[in-house]
């Protein structure tokens, strides 16, 4: 008998240890699911920012993307020969494999793809109107941004073939699960007109400023407003040669004469001193930069800092090229121009300080500037003047931009309408230095990269004048082609 | 006192008479006639008992009616001999054949050898506890066969690769579930850049026996987590007989071996300066160049790095025990100490353990007890570039050591370091040309990497007999680790330059509990014997990590992390928890010993997967038949021979969750910031079809026994085939989804092979006795479905380099490269393969657009030759075969263990080759001394050109880098001398030995690198075999002693 209830108590005993169905199905505490990620619009907004964050990563506006386009070009000579500091871009060295060629292409479908699942949770949630239609106007921006971006070092130059040679694969949907990965290229032609109809969308649909409309109001700098969206147009319809579109977009912004402030939106305009354009981050000029701040880095081996400054506070990694085709031996660029002053040496080597602040503390990222915005128009007034004529504008928004940094410089006067485009793509070459311009500027003009160091040039047509498709797509996107030569 | 106990015996005396006992007495020997001490002596039926002397001798007092007694010790086949009225009453013990008889520990109980149909290894305990290591795998290379350890280099602690049978998993972790004590344990790296295998806080010298679960039929008891095998530590507890005390003590001494001999200053200055002519840029003493730099005595220095970085180590170990049992009570307290100074100046290991065992029998109905082990102990390290993802560190002083330059001095001659702070590397020298890398000796001196670990292993057990045979049991068991990390980084120079000089903190704690409620019922009727298990097991885990690094140090002084700083960010923050619940049940069945099956069944619950796919249910089940049981094996000839015939099989289906994030299903978005404004994104794309991945176990074996069991023989075929792996499914980069991937189950795959194990004793004579053991295991691995119609995947080295390939049809991480063809003579280029065999060579020294040409006619090629166009499979990566072969010699007093272990069939990706032979200022390997100088020069060293790291195969992975990785490695020579009798006797002591032993003593392989038994990628998935900047293996000389009171 007292055997038989130690059994049926051990029985029962066995029976209850086994319980515990919430254990089973614990709730994270340390993210949102889906369900509940834009259930109301502080989540919305957090959203939004998320794409931002996305779109100023190491490999983008932080500082990857311009570094990329800059040191194609012939301005920086490589210090470290490091492969994993863009030294193989440097030197036209890549192939599919190459870690930049892989990264850069991952961060920017990335984003793309964050802005795809804002679009489309924005759509069903629970938010005003109006703050739904801004804030999808933002994703839309960004997408155009890094679309844009994608095209400038996989595609071939818009301008060659006017948007016929292949582009990048075009994602609109967001892609949240299992799915089909084979997806072909696009031509270039239809990437420019989604990017154009976004950015049309965003302008259309952004505040023209966020709270008021001064320039030193942190969003209007670090968020995209009506101005952003139509800044980014006059620097893409550059890049297609649409002069026309370039003019009608940048007489949005620039007045007909100084002082050259933009008559709408937030009050951006030419800031009187080019030094404080990098060091007061939220000023008039700034039309769109990426912040940083000590908690929000742009991570290792990231950012303008770490790759033009030399140590302590960058990694050392591009000097300036003094010589041969390097801007900087232009010697109409005068020893007093302000600009000269980022050009400083340390140990026997000539540095870009535009961003001198370490990287634990870095300086925000220029993404979008008043004085690019005028040079854009400034080319496009120039070349689309008839004959062989000289722009007046144009020259005017020239002398401006030159004589901001030299005051003691006279006009420039050129000859004719060709010497006038020359003037101003030299311009951009001093003003925009470092800022991300130097591949779509030799490539949108069908330039030869000019030799450099122990580099030797490279001409349009050749495998090397683009980059490869990275090979982490070819291995899973069988539908994707690659660049000839590669 | 003494009156007392005198008065005491004079009582018991006393009473004994009076109740009409005698005394017998006699002495217990062994089949030679040497006595034998702690021999059992019991009045069979009863309680009362003793145990012999030292001389063998006993004295019993013995009821009236007592008809026999009873003689038994370890590893003896106990003996029965009857009383009669004699007085003395002698007894010889037999060895037994251990191998039959010996029990074998399986998951919830254990069984007898003979009676085990599963595949189960048994490692002794003996066999490990001296060895020169941190954790006990580490000491399992080469011991049983189908157990693959890899000891990935000579960094302390770095956790080994271990493999049973293959690699058992796609996605998750191919580790083995390990088992100490019956609870289920941590296992891992959990450091920073000091290693902390977590496996090390068990003491190896408290370790009874170990014994590997390999198929179905032993490891499917545990389910869910038994794909990748199961290893059961089973810790020491006390034997019957009076109290012993032992004392184990090694003091050792480790270097690096077999390092790659490295160019000298002025060898290094003459390949630099070459490189810059062949470049088209000669030096020029102004710009470029690479000249001496004059030491204070006047001459140019010539730097060993290998010097800077590697040391020779001292370690020391100390273990002592205290351990008995009488009948109704087992007690076993140890206490170790081990201070480990590695091969790497700061890389050091010290341990502090003990553990207390207690089991006592209350009455006939219940048994209580225990065991509490605490461990404390600290690694001490730097960055090595030697543990997985640190390969392509900047600062790893596995690629310091040999890529610095040989003509830069470690300090100035005027005693400063020698750096170069305005560009973070190491200081120029004599040198022009910008330099790359930093000066290890700074680093050392400098930062600091320590991981610390408090861990309590406990568990507490209960059984009750319910009635013969039946019985329950229940056991409660936790496993709480805590870990500190602490990294300090200079500020002036190395990777702590871009923090300004940081101070990271973290902690992280694993608690884990475990509770089992058993029933086992276990009877023999005539000649069936039946064992019926079944059980509840429910295992909760928590892991919580938080911490922060301080950065901007405010003064030089500072170097923990409570001093002055600038900055804090947030560092090594997790929170996660899992809940397993199982339902277990097993039933054993033989009959005469001949027949025997086994069948076992496990359902769990885990918190991980979709609520629709919580649940799994897996089973085992195996046959075994000895034959040489049967009367007709019995009566014939053969039975003279061969003592054992059983064959077994067993098949089952398994499971893994090891290594599954606790919330892998689930789509989720993240917090982060946007400059100071809160941002969320999104962060994992889920899947709520996620479910266990299944393991099916097929085994058939062959035992065969000779000679008594003087020579053993098993053979066994093995093949695993796992469906529904989890795969971190790659998808299209431009789908955007984060990581690129979604955990799936979509992966499948096999490994079989055989595994032989021969065991024997070769010679025995009076003084001189041979035994051997040899276990080799061959293993064929193939990929047989993965995600997205079948899409290669490549898994990163360090998430830089992408040597290695899983494919469909191929073993896993097989390596992917361009074919290369040499040198070639007429130019002095690398040649290289396209797809279509056309041959293009690379020359660094033409234009960008002109580098690639046709070796055909030398016009400019028509593409680059790059892995994707062109890479071709060779492989596999995983080692064909492996084994080791074990000798133990005895003359006498003398004992010599060898203790080879061997390795081959695979290739190995000599990465460190590609950066010892790079043209940019790097170090380069003594063989570029043969490059290609002149048309017609024959060798396998291209033309050097400065700046070219195309043709060392850096740029392109190439197959010039792909090597075989075949090895015979003598892992452990020890030489041993053990008192004889009269020696101890003299000392009062019971036993003394002393031993010297060689840890890694010699390689033998055609490897050019350091050495063929490496993973830079650790236990990672889809990448072994891979070689990149890692530091050498360690060999360690160690003398030892073995004290027994």
């Amino acid at each position: 008998m007292k055997l038989k209830i130690t059994v049926y108590t051990l029985i029962a005993g066995l029976a209850l240890a086994g319980c515990s169905k919430g254990k089973l199905s614990p709730i994270p505490q340390t993210f949102l699911s889906e369900a509940v990620a834009f259930s109301d619009s502080a989540r919305c907004v957090q959203q939004v920012n998320g794409l931002y964050s996305a779109f100023k990563q190491g490999q983008m506006m932080a500082g990857r993307y311009m570094v990329y386009q800059d040191v194609r070009g012939e301005e920086f000579l490589n210090v470290t020969n490091n492969a994993v500091t863009a030294w193989l871009t440097w030197q036209f060295n890549l192939t599919a494999g190459t870690n930049e060629v892989n990264f850069f292409w991952n961060a920017c479908y990335a984003t793309i793809n964050r802005c795809n699942v804002v679009i489309a949770g924005l759509a069903t949630a629970p938010i005003s109107g109006t703050l739904k239609t801004n804030m999808t106007a933002e994703a839309k921006l960004i997408r155009a941004a890094a679309y844009f971006m994608l095209m400038q070092l996989y595609a071939k130059p818009y301008t060659d073939g006017n948007g016929s040679n292949l582009g990048v694969i075009l994602k609109l949907n967001a892609e949240t699960s299992i799915g089909d990965n084979n997806q072909a290229r696009t031509t270039a032609a239809i990437i420019y007109a989604q990017i154009l109809q976004d950015l049309n969308d965003a302008e259309a649909n952004l505040p023209s400023f966020y709270t008021n409309n001064s320039p030193t109001t942190l969003l209007n700098t670090t968020r995209a407003h009506k101005n952003t969206a139509i800044a980014l147009k006059t620097r893409v319809y550059l890049n297609m040669a649409n002069w026309a579109s370039v003019i009608t977009e940048g007489n949005k912004l620039v007045p007909a004469a100084a002082p050259w402030n933009a008559p709408t939106g937030v009050a951006n305009g030419l800031n009187p001193s080019i030094s404080s354009v990098f060091t007061v981050y939220s000023n008039n000029e700034s039309i769109w930069s990426a912040p940083f701040t000590t908690l929000d880095i742009p991570g290792t081996q990231n950012g303008l800092g770490w790759y033009y400054n030399p140590g302590p506070n960058g990694g050392n990694e591009y000097e300036l090229n003094l010589t041969g085709n390097g801007i900087c031996a232009d010697p109409n660029w005068s020893a007093v121009d302000a600009r000269r002053a980022f050009n400083q040496v340390t140990s026997g080597r000539t540095y870009l300080r535009k961003w001198p602040k370490p990287a634990a503390d870095a300086d925000w990222s220029p993404i979008v500037r008043y004085a690019e915005v005028m040079l854009n128009l400034a080319e496009a007034l120039a070349r689309n003047a008839p004959g062989t004529s000289v722009d007046a504008r144009a020259l005017a928004i020239l002398n401006s931009i030159r004589q901001r940094s030299d005051p003691t410089l006279p006009n420039f006067t050129p000859a004719d309408k060709n010497a006038l485009v020359a003037l101003i793509l030299n311009e951009r070459r001093i003003e925009l230095l470092g800022e991300g311009f130097r591949t779509s500027d030799v490539g949108r003009t069908g330039a030869t990269y000019a030799a450099k160091g122990t580099v030797s040039s490279v001409a349009p047509g050749t495998t090397q004048y683009i980059w490869p498709i990275p090979l982490g797509e070819l291995l899973v996107n069988r539908a994707c082609q690659q660049n000839s030569g590669y | 006192m003494r009156k007392l106990y005198l008065l005491l015996l004079g009582v018991v005396f006393f009473a004994a008479q009076a109740l009409a006992q005698r005394t017998v007495t006699g002495k217990v020997t062994d089949e030679k006639g040497n006595p034998l001490a702690n021999v059992s002596v019991l009045v069979r039926g009863t309680t009362t008992g003793t145990t012999t002397k030292e001389d063998g001798t006993y004295s019993l007092t013995v009821p009236a009616n007592a008809k026999a007694l009873v003689f038994s010790s370890v590893d003896m086949s106990p003996v029965e001999q009857a009383i009669g009225t004699a007085s003395v009453v002698n007894a010889t013990l037999k060895a037994e054949d251990r191998t039959m008889s010996e029990v074998v520990v399986v998951g919830y109980g254990t069984q007898r050898r003979r009676d085990v149909t599963g595949s189960v290894s048994r490692i002794s305990g003996d066999k490990t506890k001296d060895l020169p290591v941190q954790s006990f795998e580490q000491a399992l290379s080469g011991r049983a066969a189908g157990v693959s350890v890899t000891l990935p280099n000579g960094v302390l602690n770095a956790p080994p690769v271990v493999r049973v049978r293959g690699i058992n998993a796609m996605g998750l972790s191919s580790f083995p579930l390990v088992v100490i004590d019956g609870i289920p344990t941590f296992s891992g790296n959990a450091g920073n850049s000091a290693a902390n295998n977590v496996l090390s806080d068990i003491n190896p010298g408290d370790i009874e026996s170990v014994e590997v679960l390999k198929d179905a039929a032993a490891a499917a008891i545990y389910g869910s987590r038994a794909a990748a095998g199961v290893i059961l530590v089973t810790t020491k507890e006390g034997k019957q007989g009076k109290a012993r005390v032992n004392y184990d003590a090694w003091v050792g001494f480790t270097r690096p071996f077999n390092l790659v001999p490295l160019l000298d200053a002025r060898e290094y200055e003459l390949i630099k300066n070459e490189g810059l002519t062949n470049a088209g840029t000669p030096p020029n003493g102004t710009t470029r160049g690479f000249y001496p730099y004059i030491g204070p005595d006047g001459q140019p220095v010539n730097t060993n790095w290998y010097d800077v970085v590697y040391r020779q180590g001292v370690s020391h170990t100390h273990n002592i025990n205290v351990s008995g049992a009488n009948d109704r009570t087992n007690y076993f307290f140890s206490a170790g100490f081990t201070k480990q100074k590695g091969m790497i100046f700061n890389n050091d290991f010290k341990r502090l353990t003990t553990l207390m065992s207690l089991e006592h029998k209350v009455n006939s109905r219940f048994t209580v007890g225990g065991k509490f082990q605490y461990s404390t102990s600290k690694n001490s390290g730097l960055n090595t570039g030697s543990l997985p993802g640190q390969a392509f560190n900047t600062s790893g002083v596995g690629r310091l050591a040999f890529n610095l330059m040989p003509n830069v001095p470690v300090f100035l001659n005027n005693g400063a370091y020698n750096i170069n702070t305005a560009s973070n590397t190491i200081g120029q020298g004599g040198n022009i040309t910008a330099l790359q890398f930093t000066n290890p000796k700074y680093l050392l001196d400098k930062n600091i990497f320590t991981s610390e670990n408090d861990r309590i292993l406990a568990n507490a057990y209960g059984t009750v007999k319910i009635f013969d045979g039946l019985q329950f049991k229940m056991v409660f068991g936790i496993d709480n680790l805590q870990v500190t990390n602490k990294a300090f980084q200079d500020f002036l120079h190395g990777d702590g330059v871009g923090q300004a000089g940081s101070a990271t903190n973290t902690l992280q704690t694993y608690r884990r509990w475990n509770w089992q409620n058993l029933l086992t019922y276990d009877k023999t009727f005539g000649k069936h014997t039946v064992g019926v298990l079944g059980g509840i097991e429910e295992q909760y885990t928590s892991s919580d990590g938080w911490g922060a690094s301080r950065q901007g140090v405010t003064d030089p002084f500072y170097n923990e992390y409570q001093g002055g700083y600038n900055n804090i960010l947030p560092a090594g923050n997790f929170l996660g928890e899992n809940y397993l619940i199982s339902y277990i049940a097993r039933l054993n069945y033989g009959y005469a010993r001949k027949y025997l099956a086994s069948v076992n069944f496990r359902r769990d619950g885990y918190s991980a997967f979709a609520p629709d796919n919580k649940y799994g249910n897996f089973f085992g089940g195996s046959l075994g038949y000895v034959v040489s049981e049967e009367k007709f094996f019995k009566n014939s000839g053969l039975s003279r021979v061969m003592n054992l015939l059983k064959f077994k099989g067993s098949y089952g289906e398994v499971g893994n969750i090891q290594g599954i994030g606790d919330f892998a299903f689930w789509t989720s978005f993240s917090s982060g910031l946007y400059a100071a404004a809160p941002s969320i994104f999104f962060s994992q794309a889920g899947n709520r079809d996620l479910r266990w991945e299944n393991s099916k176990k097929t085994d058939i074996g062959v035992e065969m026994g000779f000679f008594r069991g003087r020579l053993t023989a098993e053979i066994t075929y093995y093949k695993n085939i796992i469906n529904d792996g989890i795969l971190a499914e790659p998808t299209a980069p431009s789908r955007g989804i984060p990581g690129n991937s979604i955990t799936t189950n979509i992966g499948s795959m096999y490994n079989k092979g055989w595994e032989v194990t021969l065991t024997g004793t070769v010679v025995q004579t009076k003084n001189f006795t041979w035994n051997s053991s040899f276990n080799i295991t061959t293993l064929k691995n193939v990929v047989t479905r993965l995600a997205n119609q079948n899409a290669d995947i490549q898994p990163a080295t360090s998430g830089l380099e992408r040597p290695s390939m899983v494919r469909v049809g191929e073993s896993l991480g097989v390596f992917y490269v361009v074919r290369t063809g040499g040198v070639n003579p007429a130019n002095g280029q690398r040649i290289y393969y396209y797809s279509n065999g056309t041959a293009v060579q690379y020359n660094h020294a033409a234009s960008a657009v002109n580098r690639w040409t046709l070796v055909s006619n030398g016009a400019v090629a028509p593409r680059v030759a790059d892995q994707a166009s062109d890479g071709v499979i060779i492989g596999p990566a995983l080692p064909k075969w492996q084994g080791g072969f074990d000798n133990t010699f005895r003359y006498k007093n003398f004992d010599l263990n060898i203790l080879m272990f061997f390795s081959g069939g695979n290739y190995v990706y000599n990465g460190s080759k590609a950066g010892q032979r790079d043209m940019r200022s790097w170090n380069n390997m003594k063989d570029m001394l043969k490059r290609w100088q002149k048309p017609g020069d024959i060798t396998d060293i291209p033309r050097v050109v400065f700046g070219d790291n195309i043709s060392n195969g850096s740029g392109i992975v190439i197959s010039e880098n792909v090597e075989k990785g075949d090895f015979l490695k003598a892992r452990n020579i020890t030489l041993g001398y053990a008192a004889p009798k009269n020696v101890t006797d003299k000392l009062g002591i019971s036993s003394i030995r002393f031993y010297v032993q060689m840890q890694n003593a010699f390689t033998f392989t055609k490897y050019s690198g350091f050495d063929p038994e490496i993973s830079s990628n650790g236990n990672g998935f889809g990448n072994p075999s891979v070689d990149r900047n890692s530091v050498p293996q360690a060999r360690t000389v160690n003398i030892g002693i073995n004290l027994g009171f």
